[in-house]
């Protein structure tokens, strides 16, 4: 008995050990540390969620050595209550000096606090911001300035920072350089924005709202807003603000997060005294509901990487039932004719590419769902010398409940809102509540971070907002604070100690910014760079101890630290002792080189200014095939243009041909002398119905003269309509006939020409990748036999259902003489096809699952080794898929509602069964008798798809799998694949072109990389940010916007060569947009 | 060996427990109140489940008419609807030797078809259980019989209903946006909700031989000319919302408009909390009519059923014949014009409903309900309409039908919400519809 108990006993101690000793951060308990801070709120009559609509954002926290002990202080700002002071003692004991420090506060409703030395002094000062002149609140930001002895002389008026306005948060900065710090002053608006209006709303300049420059001049501080091209419209909700340098020009630049549809700013600083807004330049998209935001170097290139914060939840049950994303019509409403970009619902990270557009790699980082989410801040809280990111989140009521929103909140409010300005706090509490877990992310390679919420910190549920980091205790890591709603503020003390090492760096710059705001540093240890700035206003509302801080892990000494001083003159340390806290002076400092970005020495791609006369340019039709079939994954029509390259009028030069959507014209454009030139081809034109996916200009009918042949598809047609027949023509005397070709109605993505037959004919495979209003469904794909110019099926063929076809490739894999086939597609694995002297038999060559969305396939020796290796483009990394071999993505097909049209259901894995993608609205616009079964969604919220679906159902419904989403290459060792992924710079959107071709004219082959696609809901959002990339072996890739290639942003869908004037030229087609030729410069 | 009288008392006993076990039930007595009370009912599970106006029409007329047959069935006052209504086959008659209590078996057959229609059943049948234990408690035979035969016609009633191609429309391709025809109907703000029920017009009608038959004529070309009529009529929309908001809260028009607002989902937005404030649909507003005229003329049992169900014939007819000509003319909003080019922090009194401006539904069933029932309750029939004072809304008088109908019409002008050839050609476009139903259906003898 007893016995029993003791191991029981010693069991739980055991585990509780191994938990402790993975905790990074333990909380210190009040008691000791004095520190007894509470954000309580009260509502009122004026002041509660209905009446404003920030009543949840929370105080602030500013942490600095107050009187310059060495004992780092901490401020807090509640919004109510009085602000607190608390004076570091030592040993983690605080003594609270508010009364005496003078810093308690006159205004009602505070929010922001930021210490900064305004006055240059070197004694912090601290900014309280404060929102005033709405619901009874009263005041004004106040400015204590620091008098050296505990006490503080509130003295905004005289500085003239005594704003009445809806102030957030301000952020110190010296935008010009004249040495004094600045103030960036972050605003919000307080109405509800029902209607959209136009962007232009945001330069109408407003008082109360908008955001400011503060031009430090001297004593006192100048809003130059207006000449320095900032914004301050009436839509602007400012909620989060991150200063960097973030083109390495010298001058520090603002990344500005606005709530709901107002686009974040991006403002780069001129170096003229003004900035320039060019958020549409660099972005793709960014987060919808931006909150906080944190500047830093993730990779390690020494360029700021960017992360912003939005409210998408993890948990099912909170994702099941809360509002989700737009719809795709309202979101082209709103990016077409209101003019606002695109904006998605959850966490944003932007990795700086050095003057070219970001990328953003949120779900791939593994960071993009956080909850409803306020501060973030990259640092290295475990000093191994990668980034690690705390997120803190919560809010104490989820208004974006559907069931309240829908069904409970009607009776309680509505005769409230009507009448009085009373706020029912029953009808409020019928609110779920918003309390979560804060979360701690670890940082590792490959912009990966792994989640370590509930295991270096505690996963208590809260509602945690604005959070600063510093070194409270001296021991050289760092600790946070954070304030809470309605709890007392957390102090975390971060374990790490000296068990890895640490280097803390101060600065003694000129005054008067002796701290030396925007001071860079570069540390190289061991070949690799970690690169920080200085700025303390970092994540939500608050500002951090105004110190840099690297983790080094198990390094004694840092070879060498350059340090770059606001005034862009810089000193070289070297082999600094880690474990220690630097002042640095200036001293012996050089001016810094303008950075400059590096192109890659060996190879640019130029883009030409005319394009070679070729300037086409794909417009998609409207047609949104989301509209017909509401639950499909992603869109099937548009996947085109088709485009072709060859010989059209037999003068030995290369002529293009381009296909286009419905009712658009395809264009046909001969070489000239100097340029293309656009030829009408009157009976391929008038044929501008369909939507034309693929075609091929060869001499199919032996006459030497080369004919064209035109796939075709597009979800807007369907069943046996003409359109979707594909065509071929053929050319006689410059005129075009249209031959007979087999009839079959399908959907083609893919038309490949070879001689499989070796009777000197062009034979063709085409692949079929969707059946229209029946996603799902497998298409047939053909191989046709040419028989001088006369196509027939060829029979007893393996390829009837054979996939979701994308893709394939001839390529003689067992070395036989005859041309086999590769084929690849979506919710398929590639299959390998033998071509036994005209008949095809399938080898069954790849073992592992290796289902995928696979895109693209081209055979290139990646590693060297003599064989060829196949690499294979897949949808990627960086979508809300998960797949894996155990665990894969699963997609239900099957007619669920018998009214004879089919569903897909499509599920992912969430930690414990499989979960519908889709929200109940979605899935009810279906499956009607859904909405009956499930009359609320609290009902639905946490349902397994085995639970929504009768087992029966399920079970005779059509079950397609995905195993891998992440492009890679099938490494041929003895005629045996094994899949090998790509590392992440390939995997952050779908790949859909390769292309081999020498390019830098070094003897070998390289493939270049094209990738992007636009055609998913708001839910995925827009996989755009995939530059390109060149790949020269399994070791070396560079991305395209090192080597002059402009596929950011754009969806590409296919890389050719073409010749002109006996020059190869790279031509690139753009799904809806311009067509891009570019010069091979090293030719 | 029992003795004689023991034996006495035993038989006696006997006969005694013989002649109990027949025992005598007082009849299942229903009211009219019963069956306006089934009506509220449903009008409250369908305000919860936020039916759009087109669907909820489809929602009072199944069941009405599944009591309304069975109400023929012993009334010789009223007629059956077989074979008035083309495609409806004739019920199941009730078995001779049981005696059904018809007002009964209606009942029961109008509150299980209501059961079906709406989503949360929880409503109805909670309210049903508790009105079943009651009947049984007073005659468990009568109502037995009753019950099975009232889900008979349910049953026939409910296979003939899902024949009506909603079951089809359900999955038909949504509205497509486009943003860059001005005339084309877009979302509208707050919510910017997709077109509803786009497809409402395959919807089969009763007595209409196709949803384009009363089609009117076409709107005003869209112009933003101004000379043209269009742009006139736009100005008039802007101009009058001007004039009333200064009058203020008093003002007459705006205590009309939001009378008739009848919008089931009026979204509220505060920052990101969202509230809905929900109401009954125009056809719901218009079988309250029909309930406030019945007891004021303190009609029966047989002819308050009959008038829930003329009217709420015209009303679903009313529906398909607007929905055909709103999703044919895609006519954009006012208020997406008026934000454009007047004024773009101007909102309309009334919250934009989402799906296309012409014909102004209110209008379309406010005319066909209210000819209907002048045709049941006479020309001058006056009433005080209460039906929105739940809603907060105080209640109007009205001397005709009629008058009730054209201030619905007007009314949208005054929310801001129509032009006014919707609200006038719309009004006697209904008004056709109900002069067909009540030409068309020989209902009382």
């Amino acid at each position: 008995m007893m016995s029993k108990s003791i191991v029981l006993v010693g069991f739980i101690l055991l585990f509780s050990c191994h938990e402790q000793k993975e905790r990074l951060f333990i909380k210190a308990p009040t008691k000791e540390t004095g520190i007894v801070f509470k954000n309580s709120l009260t509502a009122s009559d004026d002041v509660n969620i209905l009446d404003y609509l920030y009543y949840y954002n929370g105080g602030g926290v500013a942490l600095g050595d107050i009187n310059n002990d060495g004992l780092l202080d901490v401020f807090l700002s509640a919004n109510q209550l009085p602000n607190k002071l608390y004076l570091n003692k030592g040993n983690l004991t605080f003594e609270d000096i508010s009364k005496k420090a003078l810093i308690e506060g006159n205004s009602s409703w505070n929010t922001g606090a930021i210490m900064g030395d305004i006055n240059g002094d070197g004694l912090i000062d601290i900014y309280v911001c404060a929102v005033v002149g709405v619901n009874g609140f009263y005041g004004h930001n106040e400015l204590y300035i620091n008098n050296g002895n505990e006490t503080f002389t509130e003295s905004a008026k005289y500085y003239n920072l005594d704003f009445d306005s809806y102030s957030s948060s301000a952020a110190f900065l010296d935008f010009d350089l004249d040495g004094d710090l600045d103030i960036y002053l972050l605003n919000h608006a307080t109405h509800t924005q029902e209607s959209f209006g136009n962007v232009t709303v945001r330069s109408k300049r407003n008082y109360q709202t908008g955001d400011k420059l503060l031009r430090n001049d001297g004593d006192s501080f100048t809003d130059i807003s207006e000449e320095a091209g900032i914004f301050g419209g009436v839509n602007g909700y400012g909620l989060g603000v991150a200063i960097a340098d973030f083109n390495k020009d010298g001058y520090p630049d603002i990344f500005v997060g606005n709530d709901f549809h107002e686009d974040d700013y991006y403002y780069i600083n001129k170096g003229d005294g003004t900035f320039s807004e060019q958020l549409k330049n660099y972005f793709g998209h960014t987060s919808r509901f931006s909150m906080g935001n944190d500047a830093a170097d993730i990779n390690h290139d020494g360029w700021p990487d960017l992360l912003s914060l939005d409210m998408l939840a993890e948990d099912e049950i909170v994702l099941k039932s809360s509002e989700g994303d737009d719809n795709i019509q309202i979101q082209k409403l709103r990016t077409e004719k209101y003019g606002y970009h695109y904006q998605f619902t959850r966490n944003m990270m932007f990795i700086n590419q050095a003057n070219s557009r970001f990328l953003e790699t949120g779900l791939l980082s593994g960071i993009g769902a956080t909850d409803w989410s306020w501060s973030g801040l990259f640092a290295d809280y475990d000093q191994d010398g990668e980034q690690d990111l705390f997120i803190s989140n919560g809010i104490p009521k989820r208004p974006n409940d559907l069931d309240f929103i829908k069904f409970v909140s009607n009776e309680q409010i509505q005769k409230k809102i009507d009448n009085t300005k009373l706020v029912d706090q029953e009808a409020l509490n019928m609110m779920p509540s918003g309390e979560t877990h804060n979360y701690i992310f670890k940082g590792s390679k490959e912009l990966k971070f792994q989640d370590k919420s509930g295991i270096w910190i505690d996963d208590n549920l809260n509602v945690s907002g604005a959070t600063a980091f510093g070194d409270l205790d001296n021991d050289g890591d760092l600790d946070l604070v954070i304030n809470n709603i309605n709890e007392e503020a957390s102090i975390y003390i971060n374990q790490t100690n000296e068990k890895r090492h640490f280097l803390k760096l101060k600065f003694n710059y000129f005054k008067p910014n002796s701290f030396g705001i925007g001071t860079k540093v570069y540390a190289y240890s061991a070949g690799i760079l970690q690169y920080k700035e200085l700025y303390t206003v970092r994540g939500f509302q608050s500002s951090s101890e105004p110190v840099i801080h690297f983790g080094f892990g198990s390094v004694n000494s840092v070879d060498s630290i350059r340090v770059v001083w606001p005034n862009n003159t810089y000193q070289t340390l070297k082999n600094i002792s880690t474990n220690q806290t630097l002042t640095i002076n200036p001293e012996d400092t050089q001016v810094l080189a303008k950075e400059k970005t590096t192109l890659n020495k060996s190879l640019v791609f130029k883009q030409t200014e005319n394009n070679l006369g070729l300037n086409f340019t794909h417009e998609e039709d409207n047609y949104i095939d989301f509209n017909r079939q509401k639950l499909i994954p992603y869109q099937i029509s548009d996947r085109g243009p088709g485009v072709a390259i060859g010989d059209l009028n037999n003068d030995g030069k290369d002529d293009v041909y381009f296909g286009s959507s419905k009712f658009k014209t395809p264009k046909v454009y001969v070489q000239g002398d100097s340029q293309f030139n656009e030829q009408i081809i009157k009976t391929i034109y008038k044929d501008s119905i369909t939507e034309d996916v693929e075609a091929i200009i060869a001499d199919f009918n032996g006459d030497s003269i080369n004919d064209i042949i035109i796939g075709t598809g597009g979800g807007d047609f369907f069943n046996n309509m003409p359109p979707l027949l594909d065509k071929y023509y053929s050319q006689n005397n410059k005129h075009y006939l249209k031959e007979d070709f087999p009839a079959y109605f399908e959907n083609a993505n893919v038309i490949k020409a070879f001689d499989y037959d070796l009777d000197g004919d062009l034979d063709l495979f085409i692949g079929n990748n969707a059946v229209s209003n029946d996603f799902g469904n497998i298409p047939n794909s053909y191989v046709l036999n040419n028989d001088n110019g006369y196509f027939s099926i060829l029979k007893d063929q393996p390829f009837q259902n054979i996939g979701m076809v994308t893709d394939a490739i001839w390529d003689d894999f067992n070395s036989d003489g005859f041309a086999d086939l590769i084929i690849v597609g979506e919710w398929m694995s590639p299959k390998f096809f033998r071509n036994e002297k005209g008949n095809f038999v399938e080898e069954l060559t790849v073992n592992q699952k290796l289902n995928g969305l696979w895109q693209q396939i081209i055979p290139f020796d990646i590693d060297n080794d003599g064989d060829t290796d196949y690499l294979l483009g897949n949808w990627g990394e960086n979508s809300k898929f998960k797949a894996s071999k155990d665990r894969p993505l699963k997609m239900y097909y099957s007619d669920f509602d018998n009214n004879e049209t089919t569903e897909t259901i499509v599920c992912n894995y969430n930690k414990d069964g499989y979960y519908p993608i889709l929200g109940l609205d979605e899935l009810a616009s279906q499956l009607i008798s859904l909405r009956k079964k499930y009359p609320s969604y609290k009902n639905f919220a946490g349902k397994q798809i085995s639970e929504i679906i009768e087992k029966s159902d399920l079970d005779s419904a059509k079950e397609l799998n995905v195993h891998t989403l992440s492009s890679g290459y099938l490494k041929n060792i003895n005629n045996q694949y094994t899949f090998v992924p790509f590392k992440s710079e390939l995997q952050i959107a779908p790949i859909t072109s390769f292309l081999k071709y020498d390019f830098d004219d070094d003897g070998t082959f390289e493939i270049l990389v094209g990738g992007n696609y636009f055609g998913v809901t708001p839910y995925h959002g827009r996989f755009d940010s995939f530059p390109g990339a060149l790949i020269k072996n399994d070791s070396t890739v560079i991305l395209g916007n090192k080597i002059g290639l402009n596929f950011s942003n754009k969806a590409i869908k296919s890389l050719n060569i073409i010749s002109f004037k006996q020059q190869p030229f790279l031509m690139v087609t753009v799904n809806n947009d311009k067509a891009q030729v570019y010069e091979l410069t090293n030719q | 060996m029992m003795k004689l009288t023991q034996k006495f008392s035993l038989g006696f006993f006997f006969i005694l427990m013989i002649y109990s076990c027949k025992p005598n039930y007082d009849p299942i007595v229903v009211s009219t109140e019963d069956f306006h009370l089934s009506v509220d009912r449903v009008i409250d599970a369908m305000v919860h489940d936020i039916f759009s106006p087109p669907v909820a029409s489809r929602v009072f007329v199944y069941p009405n008419i599944a009591a309304y047959e069975i109400i023929a069935q012993n009334d010789s006052m009223y007629q059956s609807l077989e074979k008035q209504i083309e495609h409806l086959g004739a019920i199941p008659k009730a078995g001779k030797n049981k005696s059904i209590n018809h007002s009964l078996s209606a009942l029961i057959a109008h509150i299980d078809l209501s059961r079906q229609l709406i989503f949360s059943e929880d409503k109805i049948k909670g309210f049903r259980d508790s009105l079943y234990t009651k009947w049984e408690n007073i005659n468990p035979v009568e109502f037995e019989n009753s019950r099975e035969y009232g889900l008979q016609v349910s049953e026939f009633i409910a296979n003939w209903m899902n024949n009506d191609n909603y079951p089809q429309t359900r999955t038909m391709p949504k509205f497509r946006v486009d943003s860059e025809d001005e005339s084309r109907w877009q979302p509208t703000p707050p919510s910017y909700m997709d077109g509803l029920e786009p497809h409402w017009n395959k919807i089969r009608p009763f007595i209409l031989d196709s949803a384009a038959q009363f089609k009117p004529t076409p709107p005003p070309s869209f112009s933003m000319e101004k000379t043209s009529l269009f742009y006139k009529e736009l100005q008039e929309v802007y101009d009058i919302s001007e004039r009333i908001t200064k009058k203020g809260d008093e003002s007459e028009e705006i205590a009309i408009a939001q009378f008739w607002d009848c919008n089931p989902y009026v979204s509220i937005t505060r920052g990101h909390l969202m509230f809905a404030v929900k109401k009954i649909t125009p056809g719901a507003h218009w079988i309250g009519i029909t309930k406030i005229a019945s007891k004021k003329d303190n009609a029966n049992y047989s002819k308050t059923v009959f008038a829930y169900t003329k009217t709420s014939i015209a009303l679903a007819d009313a529906f398909i014949s607007c929905w055909d000509e709103k999703y044919r003319s895609n006519l954009v909003r006012p208020e997406t014009l008026i934000n454009t080019y007047f004024n773009d922090e101007w909102k309309p009194i009334l919250q934009t409903p989402p799906f296309p401006e012409y014909t102004s539904g209110h209008s379309v069933v406010s005319g066909a309900a209210s000819v209907v029932l002048t045709s049941i309750f006479g020309e001058n029939f006056d009433f005080i309409d209460n039906s929105e004072v739940p809603y907060g809304l105080k209640e109007r008088s009205y001397s005709t039908f009629s008058e009730a109908a054209d201030e619905a019409a007007i009314s949208r002008m005054y929310g801001g919400i129509h032009y006014r050839s919707a609200v006038e050609i719309g009004v006697e476009q209904g008004r056709k519809i109900g002069k067909l139903v009540v030409n068309q259906l020989n209902m009382i003898q």
